[in-house]
């Protein structure tokens, strides 16, 4: 298959195919998914729901 | 009652006008007057060769199509080398120690060489944020450390060159003030105070080339990097 990386990818299997630290594709959607995890993360705490004082009563 | 230290920093004004866009402007507009001359002559020369030579130097790494940032690049270097040489003379305003400057130099050129990667080469551009070979647990760490990284460096280059220029004339000052200031009993040591002021003002000028280079450089790093 031609592309940047198409001597290295049948190094790889499975999700390391995608998910690398030697290829160029590997280490693009290595940092997307770090980039989404902690866009997760931070839109959780923006929009879990604030506990109330009352109901603790 | 104690000298103002900073005053040498504060941007001078003429009836109320301030005179920041003149002190950028005048070093550039002494060395580029137009020649009145149609054949060209020495001083023309020098100022051709001394181009190309730097030319040469910044833009050997890059490929063809970055060789379109050679004038910004050059016109960057003589501004910044004649505003740093001409603010060695005595009394005069130096504009590169102003962060508002130099962060203002930095900030968009800075933009331009990411936003340019990220257009033109997204892949390449992305995949940088993690160094090849990194270990599988340290992957979300690495990722976000060079993403600070990437954020800091327009702040390191605007702050780099003013602090430098900041640093060099708050020193000269305060070694001139001593050698004025110093009772006459103790000439020996202003001897010796003068003597480092000599020393200092040559440093300085070194200073001032080398940190208008390491701006231009780095940014030419930059877009090596994503181009």
């Amino acid at each position: 298959m031609a592309g940047p990386d198409s001597g290295t990818e049948h190094q790889f299997t499975g999700i390391k195919k995608y998910f690398n630290s030697y290829t160029l594709t590997g280490r693009r959607n290595c940092v997307l998914a770090t980039y989404a995890s902690i866009g997760l993360i931070v839109l959780y705490f923006k929009l879990r729901p604030k506990k109330n004082p009352e109901d603790g009563k | 009652m104690i000298p103002n230290l900073f005053e040498i920093f504060a941007t001078p004004y003429l009836l109320k006008v301030p005179l920041m866009w003149l002190a950028v402007m005048a070093p550039a507009m002494i060395i580029f007057s137009p020649s009145q001359h149609l054949v060209t002559g020495r001083y023309i020369l020098l100022k051709k060769w001394t181009m190309k030579q730097f030319i040469k130097q910044i833009m050997s790494p890059l490929p063809t199509h970055g060789y379109k940032w050679a004038a910004l690049f050059t016109a960057l270097m003589i501004t910044l080398t004649s505003i740093n040489m001409i603010s060695l003379l005595p009394h005069t305003f130096t504009p590169t120690a102003q962060l508002a400057l130099t962060m203002a130099l930095a900030f968009p050129l800075w933009l331009a060489t990411v936003v340019i990667g990220l257009l033109k080469k997204t892949t390449r551009s992305l995949a940088h944020f993690l160094p090849e070979g990194s270990p599988t647990p340290l992957i979300p760490a690495l990722v976000v450390v060079e993403t600070i990284s990437l954020l800091i460096r327009p702040m390191a280059l605007g702050v780099r060159l003013a602090a430098n220029l900041t640093a060099g004339h708050l020193l000269l000052q305060l070694m001139a003030l001593a050698v004025i200031h110093l009772p006459t009993p103790m000439w020996p040591a202003t001897v010796a105070v003068a003597t480092t002021l000599m020393l200092l003002t040559i440093l300085e000028v070194a200073v001032g080339l080398i940190q208008a280079y390491v701006f231009v450089l780095l940014l030419s790093l930059y877009l090596q990097e994503n181009i």
